[in-house]
């Protein structure tokens, strides 16, 4: 028996969701390697998401510190973690959500990661980068095969952005179709049943969806969509901040940041050519900070999107989701 | 101390947070998030009820939970997973059902916000009916594989969990399922009442024999089959237990002899394909191509389709396991989690289906139908408890009109929503029988027929979802009923008519534990067809008023109620719950954006 077949245990475990995707997805996410860079507030959804749902293994990548505010609102961590390694604090109680699952901890700096260390994994999710590192991370993904989805929380905003290369899929829809009775060949009326659909989703690469002032790439392609979602500037102007800051925008020095932000924001709508009124500058004063519940909802996102990258079944986003932080509302944005 | 309140809030819900009181009413895939995100969220007063204990198909979403917690009461568990990691919240946890009497109105009333995490439709009404008692705002949730839905539920804003009828329960004629199967689920329900005939407890709504009642096997008034026919025994148990389960005998009684005298009802099989009786000798010999196939494996025992010789054989297995473990016992509940339970319904169901020339399904697909079983997956729950704990946030700020009703969708090509929002808030149906001013129903019933007991249960409890209603005739003030043990169980036995109630009458019906005063007119109402209702409950007086327009003689309309409960069918389970982690089953057009293309996709 080969040891891609599900045994009794797991089919037990994993009952309710086998249910849904079948039981084919469910060897593909065991089969699957995950790499999570970032097991921050949004972080820790995800991997608390992912390792429910049945894979094989996950590398957690994340060279920080536990500090108290980080504790609060991570639940994978617990009051005695304070002052160490959050890659290494964070695996006792990830392992305790699904002990199928091989998890391991790396705390050293993405950064530092050599171009052979992504290259192993089934799928790589990044949380809290700056651009040139995810930049760089898709080039190496895009060589050797591996899907990427990024995502971030400032506030009560967040988005993920997704490049699953040329991403084949199959959805079950229900069909018609009529039977013959196998004693007699009689014709019978027509019974509903099950046909898988197959469809092909082509993702672009990064560098032609996250284009921001100092990128040296053109706008051109994705400017002339009429109707952009005026979040997608918010994103943009955020990932800028973090490139230049080298950090996320902190409440401890709000107006600083807010004029900074202001600022980009002016840079960004001007290179894209749109009108300054598309983005409100009062976003930008909940944009501090990871709400938890919008990790729950972004963290679910993103994790239901890995699901769908590595079993192949259902539509996967196409390529960048956006969480509006006024309505709650969370619409697929198709860019390049 | 550093404060966990997140920063990026209505500065009113910050200062709110701290002091909130908060109910969390079930603990299962929703209510295991909202319980992180209000802790994590810097909510310090919380309490959390759940009648429920840990099951290992829990744990891929009910994250709070591991496997040694498996049996445990989930609301004790959810707390002490929640301590661990914040010591300093103050949460409390009732083992306990939320219908119980200990937790009345002045119970909901201590909470500021009251957060819906439920899986069925009888605690999701009653809920509704004390948050609205209360006045609390309620906060109601649920998912249903890739979908869910959020809404607010708050007295004089939007309207209550009860403002819209509800799909009846899926129910079948007991004639399609005794007689003339023609679907899959219906050799599944026979297959559950049979196990009940043999094992269960005794329930004459389940017969599995052929049913000579059926109108179609009579013609031009005339029966066919003589009432002698009927091959009824005085018990199918008592029969079963005299010949010692001889799984053979019991194999040709129901799936040869049976079938043979179905056969005999000619009438049935003019426009339909006759079933083929099969025989225990026959049956063993129809051996599949994958029978020798690894019986540990998966694939083989639960996601294939058995041969007849396989359900045979495994139809002999389950009945002698059955047999033991109901030794010492008067009956055993059918379960879908007890492998010898659950594999005596894949057999039969599928031997009935081949008989009747029915496409059989595996025994994965016949659990599903079997046990309602709602697939439930991690991540819609977190999405769906993120955003009721969004909304709580807004509540606590006082902006409830931000708080319309949001869905979750599965993504498709035809749609950019994942999740989308209603415009606004929905307004009360003015004429809901729970949340309007005087709560009004027209209840069609044969007062000469239906017994004060019956119209308790069946009507008020089972129907209008009382839990202890105190009812009394208006006009002449006599107590109807009483929800004081002993008052008025003399009653019980009485038809309608016995007590004076008749048509025009007017009973007012009040349930003290959810502060409920309904107005009940009696209209007399006889059933005709076979099929007719036992009774019918009309809330809406324009829906009367269509029918009163078309009335035949004896004062019903032939107009389809929607809402009624046929008594005469046969429910697929007791209780249809809903939803796993419960989304209420309403379908409402959503509002989007205009410049979004929306496209409904045909299942
Ligand atoms: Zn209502």
């Amino acid at each position: 028996m080969s040891e891609k077949q599900l045994s009794a245990v797991e089919a037990e475990l994993y009952d309710r969701q086998i249910r849904l995707w079948g039981i084919e997805s469910q060897e593909r996410l065991r089969a699957a390697n995950i790499l999570l860079i970032g097991v921050r507030g949004l972080g820790s959804e995800i991997a608390k998401n992912i390792l429910l749902s049945g894979i094989n293994s996950l590398v957690i990548l994340d060279d920080g510190v536990v500090t108290e505010e980080e504790q609060h609102k991570n639940f994978l961590l617990n009051r005695d973690s304070i002052g160490k390694k959050i890659a290494e604090e964070v695996l006792i109680k990830a392992q305790a959500l699904n002990p199928l699952v091989k998890i391991s901890a790396d705390t050293s700096n993405p950064v530092k990661k050599d171009t052979k260390f992504f290259e192993s994994f089934t799928i790589i999710i990044a949380t809290g980068i700056k651009s040139d590192l995810l930049l760089r991370i898709d080039k190496i993904c895009r060589a050797s095969k591996v899907k990427l989805i990024c995502g971030d929380v400032f506030g009560t905003f967040g988005y993920s952005v997704s490049d699953f290369l040329d991403h084949e899929y199959f959805e079950d829809q229900l069909k018609l179709v009529a039977k013959k009775r196998t004693h007699d060949g009689i014709e019978e009326k027509p019974e509903k049943e099950t046909v898988k659909v197959r469809s092909e989703i082509v993702y672009p690469e990064l560098n032609k969806v996250i284009i921001l002032p100092n990128t040296k790439q053109s706008v051109e392609p994705i400017k002339k969509v009429k109707r952009r979602n005026e979040y997608f500037f918010l994103m943009l102007t955020l990932l800028e901040f973090r490139d230049r800051e080298g950090r996320n925008p902190d409440v401890s020095h709000k107006e600083k940041d807010v004029n900074l932000l202001k600022e980009i924001k002016k840079e960004i709508l001007t290179l894209y050519n749109v009108d300054e009124k598309k983005l409100n500058d009062d976003l930008f004063n909940i944009v501090f900070g990871e709400v938890v519940p919008v990790c729950a909802v972004v963290g679910g996102v993103i994790a239901q999107e890995v699901i769908k990258g590595v079993s192949q079944k259902e539509a996967p986003i196409n390529n960048v989701f956006l969480f509006d932080p006024l309505t709650y509302c969370g619409k697929e944005e198709t860019v390049a | 101390m550093v404060n966990s309140i997140p920063y990026s809030i209505d500065a009113s819900a910050r200062e709110a947070i701290p002091t909130s009181k908060v109910l969390v009413v079930g603990a299962g895939g929703i209510g295991c998030e909202i319980l992180k995100n209000l802790s994590l969220s810097g909510f310090r007063d919380i309490e959390i009820i759940d009648l429920d204990t840990i099951d290992v198909s829990n744990l891929n979403r009910q994250f709070l939970f591991r496997k040694e917690h498996v049996g445990k009461p989930k609301a004790v568990v959810a707390r002490e997973s929640i301590l661990v990691h914040n010591p300093d919240v103050k949460i409390k946890a009732y083992h306990d059902s939320v219908l119980s009497s200990d937790y009345g109105v002045n119970f909901f009333k201590k909470f500021n916000i009251v957060l819906n995490a439920l899986d069925n439709r009888t605690a999701r009404n009653h809920v509704n009916r004390m948050c609205l008692a209360a006045d609390v705002p309620l906060i109601e949730s649920g998912t249903s594989g890739y979908s869910g839905q959020v809404e607010l539920i708050k007295k004089g804003a939007t309207q209550c969990y009860e403002c819209l009828p509800k799909p009846p329960q899926k129910s079948f004629p007991g004639c399609t399922i005794r007689n003339t199967p023609s679907e899959p689920v219906h050799c599944i329900v026979w297959a559950k009442h049979l196990f009940n005939q043999l094992f269960g407890e005794d329930d004459p709504d389940q017969d599995v024999s052929p049913d000579t009642e059926d109108p179609e096997a009579k013609l031009d008034g005339q029966n066919s089959v003589t009432e002698s026919g009927n091959i009824k025994r005085v018990s199918t148990k008592q029969w079963a237990q005299d010949i010692q389960y001889d799984a053979e005998k019991l194999f040709n009684k129901f799936f040869n002899d049976d079938i043979k005298y179905l056969l005999s009802m000619e009438n049935l099989w003019k426009k339909r394909t006759p079933p083929k009786p099969l025989s225990w000798e026959q049956a063993v010999k129809v051996v599949g191509a994958k029978d020798e196939n690894d019986e540990t494996s998966v694939r083989a025992v639960d996601m294939e389709v058995w041969s007849i010789s396989k359900c045979t054989k495994v139809f002999a297995e389950s009945i002698s396991q059955l047999r033991n473990d109901l030794e010492g016992k008067t009956f055993l509940v059918w379960d879908k989690d007890d492998k010898p339970a659950m594999d005596f319904v894949t057999a039969c169901a599928n031997v009935r289906a081949n008989i009747f020339s029915i496409q059989q399904k595996s025994r994965f697909q016949i659990k599903s139908i079997a046990g309602n079983i709602i697939p439930a997956i991690a991540t819609a729950n977190a999405m769906i408890a993120g955003l009721v704990v969004l909304y709580a946030f807004r509540i606590l700020a006082e902006k409830v009109q931000q708080c319309p009703s949001i869905y979750l969708r599965q993504k498709s090509v035809h749609s950019k929503f994942v999740l989308a929002a209603d415009r606004q808030l929905t307004k009360a149906n003015p004429n809901c029988y729970v949340c309007s001013a005087k709560p009004f129903v027209n209840v069609f019933v044969n007062v000469n027929k239906m017994t004060v007991k019956e119209f308790e249960t069946e009507l008020l409890k089972k129907h209008l979802n009382m839990v202890a209603p105190d009812v009394v005739l208006d006009a002449k003030g006599v107590m109807v009923i009483s929800s004081e043990e002993g008052e008025t169980e003399a009653n019980n036995d009485k038809v309608l008519s016995d007590l004076g109630i008749v048509d025009g009458s007017i009973l007012k019906c009040d349930d003290f534990l959810q502060n409920y005063e309904l107005t009940v007119a009696i209209n007399q109402y006889e059933a005709v067809e076979k099929d007719d209702p036992f009774f019918k409950v009309v809330a809406n007086p324009d829906e009367l008023k269509a029918k009163e327009s078309n009335t035949k003689e004896n004062g019903v309309s032939d107009h389809k109620e929607p809402e009624s409960e046929d008594d005469d069918l046969l429910v697929l389970d007791d209780i249809v719950e809903d939803p796993q982690e419960g989304s209420s089953s309403k379908k409402r057009k959503l509002n989007t954006d205009s410049d979004d293309d929306i496209v409904e996709v045909p299942l």
